[in-house]
Order: structure tokens, then C-alpha cells, then sequence
């Protein structure tokens, strides 16, 4: 009760001092209107930020999930042979090194201005953190366990079902939690660089006719969606009790 | 012979000069029950280790039921010094876990589970998860694991080295007792000499590294042995003062 209250005031004091600030500073509202204003804007265009929202939240779901299915079977693959680590590992380390941002107009020119150009940025945003997370926890497995379940004679796909990826699962979800974000800045990013849909898009025309308040309904939007899908994350993430519980 | 161990030695590769194991031999009739006594680093884990299949000799000959050793075995169950609970996992679905993994039938070893969730002192916890138990439960669960697949010979390395001196003596008597009922060959590792003359048939004692047999300690202490009719013994005194001697422990 008390940190619910404690909340309301915080942001409500923010509030407070978005919606007033701007006017006692006496900043123009085309560089930063007032919180009323955006709040306006956004109500009249709710149908249009819906449904950009929509097609940005299909973007960063479908990129995600992709790149959770390809930096899990990465991170399997690197951990358990030899050559993927020689090959595959220290070529998605470079690839990861690049600036990603410099590749999204390249997903625009191989594969066009629609959904697969943003699935492609999403992944590429979000896939290295989850192959990374997949290896640390593969390689963190408690010797006497693995020990253990040799002495037991365990199959490979036991091991692997039963002891390998429960025990990689808190490390996995930590990757998951950087990203899902990342995801999100994906395919923004995508959207910015060239698409005639989405969030992204919404600003870019939104900057390009001065409606700084739209603007502004846009990024409070995709704050909002990105909150929820983190949120989302963190909640599906308390299934993996067992961080830390050594035993 | 359940376990016959002929002239090992191990090697670990390395710039290590001096063997851990140099020309051990050993051997352990079925329903015999054996403790290896040893310093600290003279390869008696690694001995143990070796039979369970778990580590490569570098030379000699290894037989569990009269078969080269060249992996895990079947007939064997191993009892570490840590407990191997895993944690996302049930009491009694870590009990059934080394059933599952050796794909041996749930409806025997099911009602196992039950009567040794009881015997060792484990109901009521049959739900909870490992971290909600003390060490001496989860030993005590990891031992239950184990002897629910009814091996044929089970292997020990201090099983109790972990646990409270009044844990360990109630364990003692425990394993004694299950011993008694299902007549297992034991090879046990441990580091101390109480443990090993109450609960053994004979004790080896290993020397430092590079590690081995020195003495072959039969005991002759009658059985069933129960700590209220053996530690009076003076038998039991005097075996315990032959092998501190050897070890130089007084």
C-alpha cells in the first residue's frame, strides 16, 4: 500500500512537472510541448498509434522469437562441438562487434520495406545476448552433477533434457531479459531507416511535418509497449526459482 | 570377486612427476563390506573413482562382477561426498531421478522410494525441494537415491565426511542395517578410523602419494553390530589404536 502510493506520487510528480515545467521555462511547444498536449494528440490519433503499435509488436515478437530459437540452437551448438566453437563462435562475435544500426539499411536492400526487413533487424539486435546467455549457463553446470549423472550412466539426451538446459535456464532467462529491449530498438530501428509502417515510421513522418506532439504520443507508446514486454519477461521469469538455490 | 583391483597405476597427464596410484591391487568378494583409509591426496577418490568407471587407469587390470571396466557399470551406485540434488526437482522426484536416467522400471522402484523416504528419516519432505532441507537430509536423500536402484555393489567416497558427528553415527548405523538386509558388496572411502572398523569386514590402509595398499585389516567384530555392543568392545578399542599407529595418528 504504501510503495503503491509511493509510485503515484513519483509519477505523478513527473507529471507534474512535464506539464508545467515546459510553460514556467517558456520552451516553444514545437520543441516540447506539454504533457496535456501530447496526451491530446495522442487520443485523437489513437487508432493510428494502435495499430502501428500492433505492427511494431508483431516485429519485435516475431524477430524475438526468433532469436531466442536461433541463439538457443547456437549456443547448444557452440557449447557442445568443438568446431562450431572454432567456426561459428568467434564469427558471431565479429558480427556482433559490427554496429548493428550500420546493417539495418541492408536488411532494407535484401529484403524490402516491409515485415521481413524488421524481422531481420530485431533478430540481429537481439540474438547475441541470447547465445552468450545459453553458453555461460551450459558452461556453469555444477562438476559434481555432471559427475554424477555419468556415474548413472545418463544418455546424452537425458543429460542434456534433465540437467544440462534446466541448469542453464537462470543464465538463459538474464539473456532474455537484455533482449527483449533490444528487440524493441531493433526494430525501431528497422522502421526509422524504411518501412511504410509501425511506431518507428509514425515518428519519422511525425518529425518530418513538425508535430512534435505526435511525436512525443509515439514515444510514450513504444515506452509503454516496451515496458509491457519486459514486465511480461520478468513475470515468466520467476518460473526459474531455482538461481542460486545450490544445493 | 565383485571388484578386483590388479596392479593400477594412474597417471594424470602433466608435468606431475609422481603417480597418484602406483601398482594397486585389491579385491573384494561379493557382500563384502570394505574401507579404504588413507592421507589426504594419496588417490584413494581416485581409486574409487576408477572403479566406478568414472576415471581411465593408465595401466593394470579393473573388474567389477568379473568384467573389464570401460565405463559406468550398471551394477554399481555411487554415493559421493556432496549431495546431488538437483534443485528445480521434488525430494522424491530426485529419489526416482537415477531410476529414470538407467531407465529402470518405475513400478519397483516406486515403493523403494516409500520405504526408504521412511527408513532414512525423510517423511513429510517427500514435496519439498532440496534447498528447504538441512545437509544431513540431502546426503541422506542422495544416499536414498542410490539405494533405490538396488545396485550390487555401492560404491562410497565419504559419504558422511559432510555431516554432524550425531548425523554421522545415526547414517552409520543406517547403512549397516540396509547393508545387513540386502547384502551389497561396499567399498567405502572415508577419513575416519571409528567409522571404518565399526562398519567393515576389512580396512585398507593407503600410503601417501603415490598411493598404496600398505595393510589389509581384517575385523573381526561380531555382527549385527550395534554401536551399543561394539564401541564397549575392546576389540573394537584396539583395532581403532592398530590403525591410528600405522597411520601416526595419537
Amino acid at each position: 500500500m504504501k510503495r503503491t502510493f509511493e509510485s503515484i506520487l513519483f509519477w505523478g510528480l513527473v507529471a507534474l512537472l512535464w506539464e508545467y515545467g515546459v510553460t514556467l521555462a517558456g520552451v516553444r511547444s514545437y520543441l516540447m510541448p506539454s504533457l496535456s498536449k501530447v496526451l491530446a494528440a495522442g487520443w485523437q490519433e489513437r487508432e493510428l498509434l494502435l495499430s502501428e503499435c500492433w505492427v511494431t509488436l508483431l516485429e519485435v515478437l516475431a524477430g524475438f522469437a526468433l532469436a531466442v530459437a536461433g541463439g538457443v540452437l547456437l549456443g547448444v551448438a557452440i557449447h557442445f562441438s568443438a568446431v562450431a566453437r572454432r567456426t561459428l563462435y568467434p564469427f558471431i562475435t565479429a558480427l556482433q562487434s559490427m554496429p548493428k544500426i550500420a546493417l539495418a539499411p541492408l536488411m532494407i536492400v535484401w529484403f524490402g520495406y516491409g515485415f521481413a526487413s524488421k524481422l531481420a533487424s530485431t533478430f540481429l539486435f537481439a540474438f547475441f545476448p541470447l547465445v552468450v546467455a545459453t553458453l555461460g549457463g551450459l558452461s556453469g553446470i555444477a562438476a559434481n552433477l555432471d559427475e554424477h549423472f555419468r556415474a548413472l550412466g545418463a544418455s546424452r539426451w537425458d543429460t542434456l533434457l534433465r540437467l544440462q538446459l534446466p541448469s542453464a535456464l537462470p543464465s538463459f532467462v538474464d539473456g532474455v531479459k537484455i533482449a527483449m529491449p533490444l528487440a524493441v530498438i531493433g526494430a525501431i530501428v528497422g522502421e526509422f531507416i524504411g518501412a511504410e509502417q509501425g511506431l518507428g515510421h509514425l515518428m519519422t513522418l511525425a518529425t518530418a511535418n513538425a508535430q512534435t506532439d505526435l511525436m512525443f504520443a509515439a514515444i510514450l507508446t513504444i515506452t509503454v509497449l516496451a515496458s509491457l514486454l519486459y514486465w511480461a519477461v520478468e513475470a515468466m521469469s520467476r518460473a526459474v526459482w531455482w538461481r542460486g538455490k545450490a544445493v | 570377486m565383485a571388484i578386483r583391483v590388479s596392479s593400477v597405476v594412474k597417471r594424470f597427464p602433466g608435468k606431475q612427476s609422481v603417480n597418484a596410484l602406483e601398482d594397486v591391487s585389491l579385491a573384494i568378494r561379493e557382500r563384502e563390506f570394505v574401507s579404504i583409509l588413507g592421507p589426504s591426496g594419496c588417490g584413494k577418490s581416485t581409486l574409487l573413482r576408477i572403479v566406478a568407471g568414472l576415471v581411465p587407469h593408465s595401466e593394470g587390470v579393473v573388474q567389477v562382477a568379473n568384467r573389464d571396466v570401460s565405463g559406468p557399470a550398471p551394477e554399481i551406485g555411487v554415493v559421493f561426498q556432496t549431495s546431488n540434488m538437483l534443485p528445480w526437482l521434488t525430494v522424491e522426484q530426485n529419489m526416482l531421478l537415477g531410476a529414470k536416467l538407467r531407465k529402470l522400471p518405475l513400478s519397483t522402484v516406486a515403493p523403494k522410494v516409500r520405504e526408504l523416504t521412511r527408513t532414512l528419516g525423510l517423511s513429510g519432505f517427500e514435496n519439498s525441494h532440496p534447498h528447504q532441507l538441512s545437509g544431513g537430509m540431502r546426503q541422506r536423500a542422495s544416499i536414498g537415491q542410490i539405494l533405490a536402484l538396488d545396485p550390487q555393489i555401492l560404491l562410497m567416497d565419504e559419504p558422511f565426511g559432510a555431516l554432524d558427528a550425531l548425523t554421522r553415527d545415526l547414517l552409520n548405523v543406517e547403512l549397516l542395517r540396509i547393508w545387513q538386509e540386502h547384502m551389497k558388496t561396499v567399498l567405502l572411502v572415508t577419513h575416519s578410523i571409528q567409522e571404518a572398523v565399526f562398519l567393515s569386514d576389512r580396512v585398507l590402509v593407503m600410503s601417501g602419494r603415490p598411493g598404496r595398499v600398505l595393510h589389509d585389516i581384517a575385523i573381526d567384530l561380531p555382527r549385527p553390530r550395534r554401536p551399543e555392543n561394539i564401541k564397549g568392545n575392546p576389540r573394537y578399542g584396539e583395532y581403532i589404536a592398530q590403525i591410528s599407529q600405522i597411520m601416526g595418528v595419537y
